[in-house]
């Protein structure tokens, strides 16, 4: 199946003429639409379900049920961090939504620190609801924006296929120290969520790729296997044990992985003749 | 930008500035245009970027090879499983510093690809002295069954002395590389490039930076030791590292080890602050005795007004430390009796400063090196013999590890440890 498609494309031609190999990039090609609009469904499915989740966390906030709450905080913020490329075209929301606290000068007593950290800290610090009664109404609003929003947007290219690497590269430089959920320590369902992020894009292009560079598909196979592996050590009750229970050993190879994932699918806009 | 880019800058100046100004006021154009600009770069030398230091030999460089004036020294936690992982890594690693320590164009990719190299030293890496020492921990050794045997002899996890308060992670680690290079930026250049391309199987557990100031020849044309953050010289008593059977002796190990390790020699560092606020307030003579010498000329103290660093100290004529106090640095480092003659190093230390710590102070201090034929006999013997001496006041070590400098390799298609590869595949 892989071959036929690439038989009937221009990037199999271009391919058969060598050009899409690590040194030289292929021209863009028409074979991204297929990918781009699967992966258009699979971030509006992920929006959709981060507001069903979200008005659950909000209203278990609203009862002022702690526990609640903190039972689905994890669950929910995943469909957000599967598609964090794309959200991240909205600043302003994606700031509200999932800043932290060292994003802002006062840390957790800024005003302006709002979202999924400020009721993490909420939940598990303050022990309450009551300081983020406003804050959760704001979280609602704001991923209600943000799926109207995404579901307007036309996905640029660009992006689409460097999400895969930019997934890598938030995990590699702000979350491999389980410093992104450090009130609940949740962080391996952030990473879960990242890598199934991006190795949906990765598997949408594998078809473009596969043949020219088979290597390329095996190592990096390889690297998500590796991953699933380390993360499957800590899977419980249908989530993850707390991030303090990850091995320095575990961490070291999931960091590896995390670095060289990057690294390679940095390649993959060029690959597939993107600027 | 390349040595071409930097030449030709001014002389594009001068004739834009020419074309703009006529010919009549040209020539005092010219003139201006020499002067130097405010971001014109810091002037280079084309000499020094073209040293080299040769990467083939039975002993790794860096270690007895002369020391330049930047370092880094990084400590990696590695993610292998066999001896097939540590196999690839070792020849991507001397492929890597081969290339790093003798320099040549980097490869030019499609623009629309990530570049090969990050460009830091240009379209053409000089080798600026270059040399990327690698060393395997105690850690490494003790992971793994088909490691565990091979490990050498003296190679063992640092444990802390009475005047540590170490920190878990500036501690250990499966293997360091020792950076040195003329210039910062090229140990930098160097460090990115094998996290890039290696990284797959390291991870940075800890890393510190150093610098040793250039001192100009003195007046004999000799170099004098440059000074540590004490304001001492430093290294007056090394070893005389040209001194290829002494060598032999106190650094490279040989035959009580295993048969792969031979060439190689034990690494020591050690991460220690030193308290500089309270050491500039330490009265002259004080900080004198503390260390055994004279603080402007490095000589020993029981030398006369024109003595030298390099003058000898006599402690026979003063068993009783009335000039060289019994419990200063230098004398119980090296008490200069023939029976410690078995514990000399070869220290190859670099200053470090870091910023301030939370009291406002200055975070200042030594990344010490040192490489010794046995670990025992030589920087612990030392250690512990400096434990409790009156600069502790003034020192706090931190961090650090001991780790096992890999023999050199030997020649065109030998790679970094392959006798332990080839060790590890017979057992
Ligand atoms: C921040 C810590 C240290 C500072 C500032 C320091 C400074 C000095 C200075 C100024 C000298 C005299 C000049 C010279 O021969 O190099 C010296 C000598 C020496 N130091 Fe240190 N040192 C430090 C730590 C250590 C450590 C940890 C060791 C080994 C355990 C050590 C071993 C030696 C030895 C063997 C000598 C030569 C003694 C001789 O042969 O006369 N030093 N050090």
């Amino acid at each position: 199946m892989v071959a036929f498609h690439l038989k009937t494309t221009a990037l199999a031609l271009a391919f058969a003429a060598g050009m899409a190999t690590q040194g030289m990039a292929a021209e863009p090609t028409l074979d991204l639409v297929g990918p781009l609009s699967e992966y258009k469904l699979y971030v509006a499915e992920n929006t959709a379900q981060l507001v069903t989740d979200t008005e659950a966390f909000v209203a278990a906030i609203k009862a002022g049920d702690v526990e609640k709450a903190k039972s689905l905080f994890a669950p929910t913020r995943m469909s957000y961090e599967r598609i964090e490329p794309i959200a991240e075209l909205f600043s302003d929301l994606d700031g509200a939504i999932d800043a932290r606290a060292d994003d802002y000068e006062k840390a957790e007593a800024d005003e302006a620190f709002t979202g999924f950290h400020r009721i993490e800290y909420a939940l598990w610090v303050e022990s309450s609801t009551d300081p983020v009664q406003g804050y959760a109404d704001q979280l609602l609003t704001d991923v209600k924006a943000l799926d109207a929003r995404i579901n307007e947007l036309t996905f640029p290219p660009e992006v689409v296929v460097g999400g895969a690497a930019a997934l890598m590269e938030e995990v590699a430089a702000t979350k491999i120290s389980g410093e992104e959920d450090r009130y609940s320590r949740t962080d391996l369902w952030d990473f879960d969520a990242n890598f199934a992020g991006s190795e949906k894009i990765y598997d949408l292009l594998k078809p473009l790729i596969a043949e020219k560079d088979p290597a390329f598909v095996t190592k990096t196979d390889a690297n998500f296997k590796a991953v699933d592996d380390v993360l499957a050590k800590y899977r419980k009750d249908g989530g993850y044990v707390s991030y303090v229970e990850l091995t320095d050993a575990d961490r070291t190879v999931l960091s590896t992985r995390v670095n060289t994932l990057a690294e390679d699918l940095s390649t993959l806009r060029g690959m597939l003749g993107l600027n | 930008m390349g040595q071409s880019d930097r030449d030709t800058g001014p002389s594009r100046r001068r004739v834009l500035i020419g074309l703009g100004a006529g010919v009549a006021g040209a020539f005092a154009q010219e003139a201006a245009a020499d002067a130097p600009m405010v971001n014109d770069a810091p002037h280079g030398d084309a000499q020094t970027a073209a040293q080299s230091v040769p990467f083939h030999g039975p002993h790794q460089a860096g270690i007895t090879t002369p020391r330049p004036a930047a370092g880094i020294m990084v400590a990696f936690d590695l993610a292998i499983t066999g001896p097939e992982d540590l196999d690839r890594m070792l020849r991507l690693l001397t492929e890597r510093a081969e290339f790093l320590t003798q320099g040549g164009p980097v490869p030019e990719r499609d623009p629309r690809l990530p570049p090969a190299d990050s460009g830091l030293l240009g379209p053409v890496v000089a080798p600026d002295n270059q040399t990327i020492t690698v060393a395997l921990g105690d850690a490494l050794f003790e992971r793994f069954d088909w490691l565990r045997p091979l490990k050498p002899a003296h190679l063992q996890r640092m444990v802390q002395f009475p005047n540590d308060a170490l920190v878990a992670g500036q501690c250990h680690g499966d293997m360091t590389i020792q950076f040195c290079a003329n210039l910062q930026d090229t140990n930098i250049h160097a460090l990115r490039d094998i996290m890039k391309n290696l990284s797959e199987f390291l991870v940075i557990r800890w890393m510190q930076q150093g610098d040793v100031p250039p001192v100009p020849p003195a007046p004999d044309g000799s170099t004098p030791s440059a000074r540590n953050f004490f304001g001492f010289r430093d290294g007056s008593a090394n070893p005389d590292s040209n001194d290829a059977a002494l060598m032999d002796r106190i650094v490279w190990v040989g035959a009580e080890e295993p048969a792969w390790a031979r060439g190689g020699s034990y690494q020591a560092v050690r991460l220690i602050r030193n308290f500089v606020e309270r050491w500039d307030r330490t009265p002259l003579g004080e900080q004198e005795r503390d260390f055994g010498r004279r603080k402007m000329s490095g000589a020993p103290l029981d030398g006369g007004p024109h003595a030298t660093e390099r003058d000898v100290p006599d402690y026979a004529r003063d068993p009783e430390g009335k000039i060289t106090p019994l419990d200063a640095h230098i004398r119980l480092a090296n008490p200069r009796r023939p029976e410690t003659e078995k514990n000399l190093i070869l220290r190859r230390a670099f200053n470090y400063s870091n910023g301030v710590t939370k009291n406002g102070q200055l975070d200042q201090g030594l990344l010490f090196i040192c490489y010794q034929a046995d670990l025992d006999a030589g920087f612990i013997a030392v250690q512990n013999r400096l434990n409790g001496e009156k600069m502790e006041e003034y020192l706090k070590p931190f961090g650090g590890g001991y780790f096992f400098a890999l023999p050199g390799v030997a020649g065109p298609g030998d790679y970094l440890g392959s006798g332990l590869i080839a060790a590890a595949r017979s057992l």
